[in-house]
C-alpha cells in the first residue's frame, strides 16, 4: 500500500465516522436551534469536513481530485440528512403553533341559496325531455282560442255541454279560453304534413272551481301521425312515458273509454304505488291510478286539415300535469299549485 | 250510475262469476267500475226476529221490554219504539252487529238487560228518516239472514257510463256488455200485452213538433191501489240511489233503471182532458214541479200539457198538480222519446237535472218506449197479482234507423297493429247485438236501433272489436317515426335556460291564474298605462276576482307577495313566466310571453358572517344581467330612464337590449305598496321573452389573451349629483385611446370631503397593448386626455 493510498483510506474512514456520528446525533434533535448547532458541528468552519476541504491544497496533485470528490459527496449527504430533519421539525413546530388557532367548524356554511323552478315547470320539462328523446317536437299555440279550433275542428257537437257557458269561459260568442291544448294540434296540422310527432304543453281553462278543480290547469297533449301508425304504437309510446315518469317497476293498463276526437279511445292507468295494486284510499280501492287519456285520431278529424285517412293514421293523448305531480310527489291538495305559498314552492 | 249484481243476474246467468270478476270485465271493456260495494257485509249479524211478547220497562215510561225469537232462542230486547205488536217480524241486530259506526253489545238499559236491537229503516240506512222500527213481511222465516231475505244480499257497482253509450244507462245494457265479454247469453223476459197497440179514443196524443218529440207512448191503468212497494223493490231502488215513494212511482223508476227508458205517471183524473199535448211553452207560462217550486218557462222549453195547462216539464220533471197521490185511482203512464239537446238546454237553463233528463240528453232509442211500458205492466201484474185491462197509445213519427256498415278485416289490422280472425270479429259484433255476416275478407254489419247514434262508421265498429277483444291483448310496438328528430325550438331553449338560471341564483318560480279582478288591476295602476290597459274581459267569469285577462304579471305577483306576508313569509324573491293578453282589436288578442321578477324584503338576512341587507334596484338589475348572460350571447344591455305610473318615478326605466326595448324595471310605487299593505320596498321587472325566439346579436368572438401585463390606474372624479355613471363611462370610453381595455366603477363617495350636491366616483381603468409592454408615459398621456375631456364635457374635477 502506497503512502497516498493510506492517506485516502484514512480520510474516508474519518468521513464515514462523521456520517455515522451524524446519524446517531440527529435522532436526539428536537428543535431547529439544536439542528443549527449540529449543522455547524458537521459543516461549520471547524468541522472535519470543512477543515479537510480547506486543506485540500496540501495534498498531492494525484490525491486532490479524490479527496475533493469524497468530501463533496459527504457534504451533500450531510446536507440531505440535516435538510430532511429540518423539514420534519418545521412541520411539527407549525402544527403545534396552529393547533392553538382552531376554527369552529360547526358554524353554518356561507352559501348562495338557490331557488326553485315551479314543480309544474319541472314536471313539464321532464316530460318534454322524454318525448324529445323519442323524436318529438314541442308545439305551442294561443291560450285564447276560437270556438272553431277548440271545439268545431275537434269533432265536438254543437250541443255538447263543454260548449256551454256553464263549462267554458268565453270572451265573445266565438272566442274563448281554450279548454284543452288540442286546438294547437289542429293549428299544427294545418301548417305541417305528416310525419308529425309533437307534444303540446300548456295552460288550459275550465269553469270549475272547488276542492278538486282549479279554473286553470296544465295539460300536455301529444299527437303522432304517419303512415302505418297503429294502436300498438300508442301503447308502446305511453308505456314508455309512464315508466319513465313513475319508474320501470310500475304496471300500465289501457282501458276503453270515449273521447270525441279519438277512436278507439283508451284511458291509461298506472298501478298504485301506495298499496302496490292491492287497493287503497288513494286509488279508490281499484289498485290503479288514472293518468292519461288517449286514442287513435278519429278519421273525421283529418277532414279538417285535408289529410287522407286511408293514407295516414295516428294517435293522440293528453294528461294533466298537476295530477301527475300529485301522484308522483304525494301532494294531496290541488289548490297548493296556485296558492304560491313559498313554503310549498321551495320544497321542490 | 249504480247497478246491482243480482239485478243483472235476472238477465244473464252469471252465477259462476264473482263480483270482482264482473267489475274487472266491465272496467276493461269501457264501463269503468268506480266502486264495488258489498251490501250484505253491512248487515252482518242482523237476522229476522219475531216479537213474542212485550211489557213496559219498569224504570222508563217510553221503553218496552220485549222477548224476541231469534230462531234458536228468545232474546230480551229493550226498545224505544211503539209501532209494533206481538207476532211482528223485525230486523234484529245481534251482539256484534254494526249499525253505522255503533256496535251492538249486550248491555243494561235503565237496569234491564238488552241483548240486541230491533232496527228502524233509518238505522239500517234504507231511508233517511223513519218512524218506529221496521216491520217486515210476516212470511219471512225467523232466524234467517236479514240482508239476503229482503233482497240486500247484493253487490252494487258504481259505474261511469261514457256519454256515447246511453244504451248502457240501464241494467239490460250492462248485462249485454257482460254477455259480450263472456259466453253467457242475454235473456230478456217476454212481456206481452193483451191488447197491443190501440188507437181508440180514450186518449189522443198530439205532438206539435215531432223534431222535439219523436214518439210519445202511453198506457192507462184503472183502479190501481196506491200503496207501498214490496221490500225487494224498495231495496233495489235504495241500492241504486233512488228514494222509494209509492208503488207506482217506484215502478216507473225501477223500469227506467232496468230498461233505460224514463217513465212518468200522471194521476189521470187530475188531467183536464183526454188529450195529451206535447208542445213548446208559451211565453210567461208557469209550472209547479213535483219538488214544489214554481218555474217560469222559457218559450223554447218543451212541455207536456193537457187542454188547460202545462202538466210536466218534458223529460225533466213532472208537475205537482197531476202527480200520483194517496187518492190516485187511475194512472196515465208516459213513455216518450224527447229530443236530447232540447232537454239538456232546458234543464241547464232552469238548473234542474234528473235521472230522466240525464238519459234523454244522451239521445235514447225510440224503440224503447213501448218495451218499457210492457215491462211496467208485467211487473205491476207480478206485484199486485192482478191483470189490468189496458192498451198502448202510441204516437210515433218513425224515422229510418237502419244502418248497414262494411268492416274490412285489413282495416282492423291497420288500426290495431295486428290481425284478428274474421270469425272472432264476427262473434264480437254479434254478441253486442250487431248482426254481422262474413263476406270474403269483409263483414257486413247491421247496426241495431239502440246503437244507432254511436255506430256510424267502420271505425266505430273497429272500436267495438278492440274493446271486447281487450286492449291488453293488443301488442305494444315501438314507433318508428320517419324523418323526425326531437328538438326544442330556439325560443323554448332560451326560456328553459332563463328559468334554470333564475332558480340557480335564488329565485322561486310561482304560477298564478291568468285572470285577475278589476280591483287588482286598478290597484296596480295598470289602467293608466298604454297597452297595460288594453285588457279583455271574460263574459261569464267564475267570480269577480277572475274577470279580466291580465296584461301584466305585476298584479298577480303583488298578490303573491301579500299572501306570503300574511303567512309571515317576508323575504320574497320570485318570478313567473307566463303569457299576458293584450287586446289589439283583432279577433284574438296578442299573447306575448313575459317574465316577471319581483323582489321584496331582505336580500340577505343578518347572520354570523354579516349584516342584513334589503333588496334594492341593483339586485334586480343584477338578476337581469345574469339571465341575459345565460343565453350564450353578450348583447348590449342598458337601462333607459322612463316613468311608469306603477313605479317610483325616480326608480323606473326601460330595459334596452341592443337598443330595443325588451322590458321594464323599477321600484313598485310606494302608494301601491301602501294600499296593498305590503309595507316593504318592492322591486319589479317585466321582460318580454318573445325577443328570445329570434337571433339576438351579440355573439362575442374570441379575444386574444395578451402576454403583456396591463397597467391599472385608479381615477376619482367629482361630478354633479345628476351626472350618471353611464355618462361618465361613455365619456371615458370615447376619450380613451385604444389601449384602454376596461373601466370599472369601484366607489361612490358623498360626504365631508366633497361639496354638497356633488359626488365622487372612482374608476379603475385598465390599459394594455397586445404585442408589447406599455410605457408609463403612454398611460399618463391617455389618463390626462380622459381627465381633460371629463372636465370639459361633464364639468368634473379630479379628486385630490
Amino acid at each position: 500500500m502506497s503512502q497516498s493510498d493510506a492517506a485516502i483510506q484514512e480520510i474516508e474512514k474519518k468521513i464515514k465516522n462523521e456520517l455515522d456520528s451524524l446519524s446517531a446525533d440527529i435522532i436526539d434533535i428536537e428543535n431547529i436551534n439544536d439542528l443549527e448547532a449540529l449543522r455547524s458541528k458537521y459543516l461549520g468552519r471547524k468541522s472535519y469536513l470543512a477543515m479537510t476541504q480547506k486543506s485540500i491544497g496540501t495534498f498531492s496533485a494525484e490525491l486532490k481530485p479524490i479527496v475533493g470528490k469524497s468530501t463533496n459527496i459527504a457534504r451533500k449527504e450531510i446536507e440531505k440528512v440535516l435538510g430532511s430533519r429540518e423539514k420534519e421539525l418545521k412541520v411539527l413546530e407549525y402544527d403545534s403553533k396552529m393547533r392553538k388557532d382552531r376554527l369552529d367548524l360547526t358554524l353554518p356554511g356561507r352559501k348562495t341559496e338557490s331557488g326553485s323552478k315551479n314543480i309544474l315547470s319541472r314536471a313539464v320539462e321532464e316530460i318534454e325531455e322524454i318525448f324529445i328523446g323519442m323524436g318529438f317536437e314541442i308545439a305551442e299555440g294561443p291560450e285564447i282560442e276560437t270556438d272553431y279550433y277548440n271545439f268545431e275542428a275537434l269533432n265536438t257537437p254543437q250541443d255538447h255541454p263543454a260548449r256551454s257557458l256553464h263549462d267554458t269561459m268565453f270572451i265573445s260568442d266565438k272566442v274563448l279560453l281554450r279548454t284543452q291544448t288540442s286546438p294547437v294540434q289542429i293549428r299544427y296540422m294545418e301548417k305541417n304534413r305528416p310525419p308529425i310527432a309533437i307534444i303540446v304543453p300548456g295552460r288550459v281553462y275550465r269553469k270549475d272551481y272547488d276542492v278538486s278543480h282549479t279554473p286553470m290547469f296544465t295539460q300536455i297533449e301529444g299527437l303522432v301521425i304517419d303512415k302505418g301508425i297503429n294502436f300498438g304504437n300508442l301503447k308502446w309510446t305511453l308505456e314508455t312515458l309512464v315508466r319513465e315518469i313513475f319508474g320501470s317497476d310500475r304496471k300500465v293498463r289501457f282501458r276503453p273509454h270515449y273521447f270525441p276526437f279519438t277512436e278507439p279511445s283508451a284511458e291509461v292507468d298506472v298501478s298504485c304505488n301506495i298499496c302496490s295494486g292491492k287497493g287503497c284510499r288513494v286509488c279508490s280501492g281499484t289498485g290503479w291510478l288514472e293518468i292519461l287519456g288517449s286514442g287513435m285520431v278519429d278519421p273525421k278529424l283529418y277532414g279538417f286539415v285535408d289529410y287522407d285517412p286511408e293514407e295516414v293514421s295516428g294517435f293522440a293523448f293528453g294528461m294533466g300535469v298537476e295530477r301527475i305531480c300529485m301522484l308522483k310527489y304525494g301532494i294531496d291538495d290541488l289548490r297548493l299549485f296556485f296558492e304560491n305559498d313559498l313554503r310549498f314552492i321551495k320544497q321542490f | 250510475m249504480k247497478v246491482t249484481l243480482n239485478w243483472i243476474k235476472e238477465f244473464l246467468n252469471i252465477d259462476k262469476l264473482d263480483a270482482a270478476e264482473v267489475a274487472e270485465m266491465l272496467t276493461m271493456s269501457g264501463t269503468e267500475v268506480e266502486k264495488v260495494e258489498y251490501i250484505s257485509s253491512k248487515f252482518n249479524k242482523i237476522i229476522i226476529g219475531q216479537i213474542k211478547s212485550f211489557i213496559k220497562h219498569p224504570n222508563a215510561d217510553k221503553l218496552s221490554l220485549c222477548r224476541v225469537d231469534s230462531g234458536n232462542r228468545e232474546l230480551k230486547i229493550v226498545c224505544g219504539a211503539n209501532n209494533f205488536k206481538e207476532g211482528d217480524k223485525v230486523a234484529l241486530a245481534l251482539e256484534g252487529a254494526k249499525i253505522g259506526t255503533f256496535e251492538i253489545k249486550r248491555s243494561k238499559i235503565r237496569g234491564e238487560y238488552s241483548e240486541g236491537m230491533m232496527c228502524s229503516e233509518a238505522e239500517l240506512g234504507l231511508s233517511s228518516e223513519s218512524e218506529g222500527i221496521m216491520i217486515l213481511d210476516s212470511e219471512y222465516p225467523i232466524g234467517a239472514d236479514f240482508a239476503s231475505t229482503v233482497g240486500l244480499g247484493d253487490v252494487v257497482f258504481d259505474l261511469e257510463i261514457t256519454p256515447n253509450r246511453p244504451d248502457c244507462l240501464s241494467i239490460i245494457g250492462i248485462a249485454r256488455e257482460i254477455s259480450a265479454m263472456t259466453d253467457y247469453k242475454l235473456t230478456i223476459p217476454e212481456s206481452s200485452i193483451d191488447d197491443e197497440i190501440n188507437s181508440n179514443n180514450d186518449l189522443s196524443i198530439k205532438i206539435e213538433d215531432t223534431g222535439l218529440c219523436t214518439r210519445y207512448s202511453a198506457m192507462i191503468f184503472e183502479d190501481i191501489p196506491v200503496k207501498d212497494s214490496p221490500a225487494w223493490l224498495k231495496n233495489r231502488l235504495v241500492l241504486c240511489g233512488i228514494r222509494p215513494i209509492d208503488l207506482i212511482v217506484d215502478l216507473t223508476n225501477y223500469v227506467m233503471l232496468e230498461t233505460g227508458q224514463p217513465l212518468h205517471a200522471f194521476d189521470r183524473d187530475l188531467l183536464s182532458s183526454n188529450e195529451i199535448i206535447v208542445r213548446k211553452a208559451i211565453s210567461g207560462e208557469e209550472i209547479r214541479t213535483i219538488d214544489d217550486s214554481v218555474r217560469k218557462l222559457e218559450e223554447d222549453a218543451l212541455i207536456i200539457a193537457d187542454e188547460k195547462k202545462a202538466v210536466a216539464l218534458a223529460g225533466i220533471m213532472g208537475g205537482k198538480d197531476t202527480e200520483i197521490n194517496s187518492n190516485t185511482k187511475n194512472v196515465l203512464l208516459e213513455s216518450a222519446n224527447f229530443n236530447g239537446p232540447s232537454i239538456m238546454n232546458t234543464s241547464q237553463k232552469i238548473g234542474l237535472r234528473s235521472e230522466a233528463s240525464n238519459r234523454f240528453e244522451k239521445k235514447l232509442d225510440p224503440e224503447l218506449t213501448v218495451f218499457a211500458l210492457k215491462r211496467f205492466n208485467q211487473l205491476l201484474k207480478k206485484i199486485t197479482g192482478h191483470a189490468y185491462k189496458n192498451c198502448i197509445y202510441d204516437n210515433y213519427k218513425k224515422t229510418d234507423r237502419q244502418r248497414d256498415l262494411v268492416l274490412r278485416t285489413e282495416k282492423v289490422e291497420d288500426v290495431l297493429g295486428q290481425p284478428i280472425e274474421i270469425s272472432r270479429i264476427s262473434d264480437i259484433l254479434n254478441s253486442l247485438g250487431i248482426d254481422s255476416k262474413i263476406n270474403k275478407n269483409n263483414l257486413e254489419a247491421k247496426v241495431p236501433s239502440f246503437r244507432f247514434e254511436d255506430l256510424e262508421r267502420e271505425i266505430d265498429l273497429i272500436e267495438e272489436v278492440a274493446r271486447i277483444y281487450g286492449y291488453n291483448n293488443i301488442i305494444s310496438r315501438p314507433t318508428q317515426l320517419s324523418g323526425n328528430r326531437g328538438k326544442y325550438s330556439k325560443g323554448q331553449l332560451n326560456i328553459k335556460r332563463i328559468r334554470n338560471t333564475l332558480a340557480d341564483i335564488g329565485l322561486n318560480e310561482v304560477i298564478n291564474y291568468s285572470f285577475i279582478g278589476l280591483k287588482e288591476y286598478k290597484d296596480a295602476m295598470l289602467d293608466r298605462e298604454d297597452d297595460y290597459n288594453k285588457y279583455i274581459e271574460i263574459v261569464n267569469p267564475i267570480n269577480e276576482d277572475f274577470k279580466i285577462m291580465r296584461t301584466s304579471l305585476l298584479p298577480s305577483l303583488l298578490q303573491t307577495v301579500k299572501n306570503n306576508i300574511n303567512r309571515n313569509i317576508r323575504d320574497i324573491e320570485i318570478f313567473e313566466i307566463s303569457k299576458v293578453f293584450i287586446n289589439r282589436g283583432r279577433l284574438l288578442p296578442d299573447e306575448p310571453q313575459k317574465l316577471g321578477i319581483l323582489l321584496s324584503g331582505r336580500a340577505e338576512q343578518k347572520s354570523w358572517t354579516g349584516e342584513e341587507r334589503v333588496f334594492d334596484f341593483f339586485d334586480l338589475k343584477g338578476i337581469v344581467e345574469n339571465i341575459i348572460g345565460s343565453l350564450y350571447v353578450r348583447p348590449e344591455l342598458k337601462i333607459a330612464e322612463k316613468e311608469y305610473s306603477f313605479f317610483h318615478p325616480g326608480i323606473s326605466g326601460d330595459l334596452m337590449i341592443n337598443n330595443i326595448k325588451t322590458g321594464i324595471l323599477g321600484r313598485v310605487h310606494p302608494l301601491i305598496i301602501e294600499s296593498m299593505e305590503i309595507d316593504q320596498d318592492t322591486y319589479y321587472g317585466e321582460i318580454d321573452l318573445d325577443i328570445f325566439n329570434g337571433n339576438i346579436s351579440g355573439l362575442k368572438t374570441y379575444e386574444k389573451i395578451s402576454a403583456f401585463p396591463a397597467i391599472e390606474i385608479d381615477l376619482a372624479i367629482v361630478v354633479d349629483e345628476n351626472i350618471k355613471n353611464d355618462d361618465i363611462a361613455i365619456e371615458i370610453e370615447k376619450s380613451g385611446p385604444e389601449i384602454l381595455r376596461s373601466i370599472r366603477l369601484f366607489d361612490i363617495y358623498r360626504g365631508e370631503q366633497v361639496e354638497q350636491g356633488k359626488k365622487s366616483m372612482a374608476y379603475s381603468l385598465s390599459f394594455r397593448e397586445d404585442n408589447r409592454t406599455l410605457k408609463d408615459n403612454e398611460v399618463e398621456i391617455a389618463v390626462n386626455r380622459i381627465v381633460e375631456s371629463l372636465e370639459k364635457k361633464l364639468d368634473a374635477r379630479l379628486r385630490a
